[in-house]
Parts: structure tokens; C-alpha cells; sequence
């Protein structure tokens, strides 16, 4: 019965900055990865329904490896592998280029089920009054497509955001690796931890508020025309509104 | 206004869609397009404004040829931005209406006027609220379309394809996803939009339409023109045998 065995939060509270400021960069690893996998998934999504067959292929296959093996793998591969090709990389740029490698194929596959569930005949009746490409895109595809996409994708990101704790293993110093370190040596794992886990929590749980957000944004039917919109539209304005 | 000259369409190897159509419309007629289901009606409107490629053969429409530069020695395929421009020129109904169900009925009118036609919204809202009126949906402006009747639908749609101010209108089977009741409401606006010397060509099973709107009735089977001719002549006096059990089956 030692002093260990006594769960005590409030010696967490010394901590706080250094958790803190890791979250930070568990938020950065995690925010730019997103976005880099969001565009990259988007073009490869693009290619994934192209008419080219090689360009469907190449994804296809990129797809295959990498949502196909663990983004624990990626990691190690990026940052012990990349110097037997020359190049070294600092555990920041090595988990960027891992952890987008990863997501991004994730979101090709829940982008390209977003834009596919568009009707063709939508599509055909945008060609039809001379709507170029780009424009249908824009237009009629994607903001349907968003519909579709918010709940997966959000959940992805969800999943990325706990995914991102795997940079600890090439010593990048997000949450979960200051947390490991802290506990290391005060042998507080309970207290730590705890903290650590509510931290993450704190980011999951804004996402899931921005996904309900956007979700309701996305009901515009719902809504109906906002009053400068009904403006343009030269509609009549509800004066309470 | 259209000249379609050895109009090919094949779908892989054995698919003979269009097998060799020749046919002319001119400004302000009004042709109505008859035949049994696979008959190619569908993908001879679609070729015209080239949502299919020919296979060979050539379109023209206002003297325009679709889809294709003709070069010294050989035809060259436009590029989409090409192709888009043409097809804005072609107005098109769909059998499906194909409304964009994010935009309101009236959004769906000008959509086309604003990213294609470059019009401030304010305009192009002014020419959509007319339209919408045209097809007597004054009060339906802001519905969006899971809110109306398939009638109603397809007469946004049309009002969507008319804003563009097309040299010809394209009607792919408009009726024939809707419920009988509906029917008679839609035909009532293409055939005012026909009254005002729209030249158009539709694809139809109505043949109370055909017999009372078309300058022409052409009747096609297999992919080709089997007969063609003013409405009292197709359907008094038939000449071919399979119009004339074409007609049996469903002038019953």
C-alpha cells in the first residue's frame, strides 16, 4: 500500500502546459494531414472515376496498399526507410508524409462514394444546357455529394485524430508521447492518461459538433432561401426574418 | 434547323442502335418521333446533342456540325468546352426530368443562364420567374422538387431547357415516366411552346400529341426510318407492315 496505489488528478495540473501544448501538435500533425489526404483523396477520387483505365488502376492499387496496411507501418516505413533513398527526415515531415499517405486513400474511397451517388442523368442534364466539367462539378455534383460525404468523412477524420496518437512511435511529441514520458517518470499512468485520454476526447467531440453543424448547413431544404438569396432571386423577403 | 445525314450509333459489337438514319427538320417544325421501346428514338436525340458520339455519320444543327471540326483531311472531336457551348444552343427533356434536387424549382431555371450564359442572377431571375409562369408554376418558384408532382417537374424541366433560348428543343420521352393524370398538363406547355414556332423533335408514345402538334410523324423500328409523313398519313393511312401493327398494338 504505497503512495503510488493513491490516485491523485491534481497532480496533473503542473502538467497541464506541456499537455497542452502537445495536443498542439497532435492538432497540427492531424489538421494538415487531413488536408493534404482531402485533396489528394479528391483528385485520386477524380481518377478513381476517369476514363482512363491506367489512371483507375494506379488508384486502385494505391488504395489497396494503403488502406490495406497499418498506418503504424507507414510511419516506420517513412521515417527508417526514406534514408536508404537518400533523403532524411525529421520526425515531423516524416509523419505528415506517412499519416497523409494513409488518410488519403481513405478519403478517395468515401469521396468517390459521394460524388457517384450523384444521378448520371443530373449530370447529363447540366451537359445539356452547356455546362462544361469544372462547372458541373461545382455545381450540381459536389454539393450534393457533401450530403453524403459528411458522416463518413467526419468519422475518417474522427478515426485519423486517434490514428495520429501512432506518431509517437517516431518520436514526434504529441499527446500521446508526452503523456508516456510524463508517466515514465512520475509513475502517475492513471492520472496521465486519464488527462491525456480527456484531451482527446476534447478534440473528437468538437468534430463530431462540426459534423452536426455541417450536417444541418447541408439540410438546406430544410431551410429554405436565405433572405439576400431570396433577394437576388427577386422573391418576396419575409420582413421577420 | 437539324440535319442528320448516315447517322451510325453502335453500343459494342452487336448493339446496332441507329443504323443508317437520314433525317431534316426544319426551323419551326415540329416532328414527332414514334416506335416501339429500342427503336433508337432515345439515341437519336441523345446523338444529336451528343451526349452519345456517332459512330458515323454526321449532325448538323443550324448548319453547325455536333461534336466534331470538319479538317481538310479528317474530322477533328471538339473539346468539352466546345461541345458545352453547342449543346447550350440545344434544348433537351428528359424522360427522368433530371431536376438538380439542391436548387430550388426556380434556381434550376436560371442555373444555366448564370454559369453558362455569364447573366447576373438578378437577370437571369427576371427571364426564370416568366418561365416559371409560362409553365403555370407562378406560385412554385421556391419548391424544390422532391416537393412537386412529376408534372410539375418535368414542366421546371422544360422552362429550365427553354431559359437557355435554344434553336431547337429535344424532348426525350417526356411523358412517359408519369402518371396518366399528369400527362395532359405537360403536353399542354410543349404544345404552347410548339404554337411559338419552337422547332422541335420529340419522342413520344403520345400519338394523340403526335396526331394534333406535329408538321411530321417519322416512325422508326430497329434503328431506322421505316416511314415518315404528316400525322394523317401515318396514322390513316400506313403504309409499311410494321407500322401499321405498330399502331394496332397501341391505338387500341
Amino acid at each position: 500500500m504505497g503512495d503510488a496505489m493513491t490516485i491523485d488528478f491534481s497532480m496533473v495540473i503542473p502538467y497541464l502546459p506541456i499537455l497542452f501544448k502537445a495536443a498542439g501538435v497532435t492538432i497540427v500533425i492531424t489538421l494538415l494531414s487531413q488536408a493534404i489526404g482531402t485533396v489528394l483523396g479528391f483528385f485520386l477520387a477524380l481518377g478513381r472515376m476517369s476514363n482512363i483505365g491506367v489512371l483507375r488502376g494506379v488508384v486502385w492499387t494505391y488504395v489497396l496498399i494503403f488502406r490495406g496496411t497499418p498506418m503504424l507501418l507507414h510511419l516506420f516505413f517513412v521515417y527508417y526507410a526514406a534514408p536508404a533513398f537518400g533523403v532524411t527526415l525529421d520526425p515531423f515531415p516524416a509523419a505528415i508524409i506517412a499519416m497523409s499517405l494513409s488518410t488519403t486513400a481513405y478519403n478517395c474511397e468515401i469521396l468517390r462514394a459521394g460524388l457517384q451517388a450523384v444521378h448520371h442523368g443530373q449530370i447529363e442534364a447540366a451537359q445539356a444546357v452547356g455546362m462544361t466539367w469544372p462547372r458541373i462539378l461545382r455545381t450540381v455534383v459536389l454539393p450534393q455529394a457533401l450530403r453524403v460525404i459528411i458522416v463518413p468523412y467526419m468519422t475518417n477524420f474522427i478515426s485519423h485524430t486517434k490514428g495520429s496518437s501512432l506518431a509517437s512511435v517516431i518520436t514526434v511529441p504529441e499527446l500521446m508521447l508526452t503523456a508516456q514520458m510524463i508517466y515514465s517518470s512520475t509513475y502517475r499512468a492513471i492520472e496521465i492518461l486519464t488527462a491525456a485520454g480527456a484531451i482527446y476526447l476534447l478534440l473528437t467531440s468538437s468534430l463530431t459538433i462540426l459534423q452536426l453543424w455541417f450536417e444541418r448547413l447541408l439540410r438546406y431544404d430544410e431551410r429554405g432561401l436565405s433572405n439576400r438569396r431570396r433577394r437576388q432571386l427577386l422573391l418576396a423577403v419575409d420582413s421577420n426574418g | 434547323m437539324i440535319e442528320v445525314a448516315g447517322l451510325h450509333k453502335q453500343f459494342g459489337e452487336n448493339v446496332h442502335a441507329l443504323a443508317g438514319i437520314d433525317l431534316t427538320v426544319q426551323p419551326g417544325e415540329v416532328v414527332c418521333l414514334i416506335g416501339p421501346s429500342g427503336s433508337g428514338k432515345s439515341t437519336l436525340l441523345r446523338t444529336i446533342n451528343f451526349l452519345e458520339t456517332p459512330t458515323s455519320g454526321t449532325v448538323q444543327v443550324d448548319g453547325d456540325r455536333v461534336g466534331f471540326h470538319e479538317g481538310n483531311a479528317r474530322q477533328r472531336r471538339m473539346n468539352g468546352r466546345e461541345i458545352a457551348a453547342q449543346r447550350a444552343e440545344i434544348g433537351m427533356v428528359f424522360q427522368g426530368f433530371y431536376l438538380w434536387p439542391h436548387k430550388t424549382a426556380l434556381e434550376n431555371i436560371i442555373l444555366g443562364l448564370v454559369e453558362v450564359r455569364g447573366m447576373s442572377t438578378q437577370k437571369a431571375a427576371r427571364i426564370g420567374h416568366e418561365l416559371m409562369k409560362k409553365v403555370e408554376l407562378g406560385e412554385k418558384m421556391e419548391a424544390y422538387p422532391e416537393h412537386l408532382s412529376g408534372g410539375q417537374r418535368q414542366r421546371v424541366a422544360i422552362a429550365r431547357a427553354l431559359a437557355m433560348n435554344p434553336k431547337v428543343m429535344l424532348f426525350d420521352e417526356p411523358t412517359s415516366a408519369l402518371d396518366p393524370e399528369l400527362v395532359g398538363e405537360v403536353l399542354a406547355v410543349m404544345e404552347k411552346v410548339a404554337s411559338e414556332g419552337m422547332t422541335m423533335l420529340v419522342a413520344t408514345h403520345e400519338m394523340g400529341f403526335a396526331r394534333r402538334v406535329a408538321d411530321r410523324v417519322v416512325f422508326m423500328d430497329q434503328g431506322r426510318i421505316v416511314e415518315q409523313g404528316v400525322p394523317e398519313a401515318i396514322f390513316g393511312n400506313p403504309q409499311h407492315e410494321r407500322l401499321k401493327r405498330f399502331l394496332a398494338r397501341i391505338l387500341v
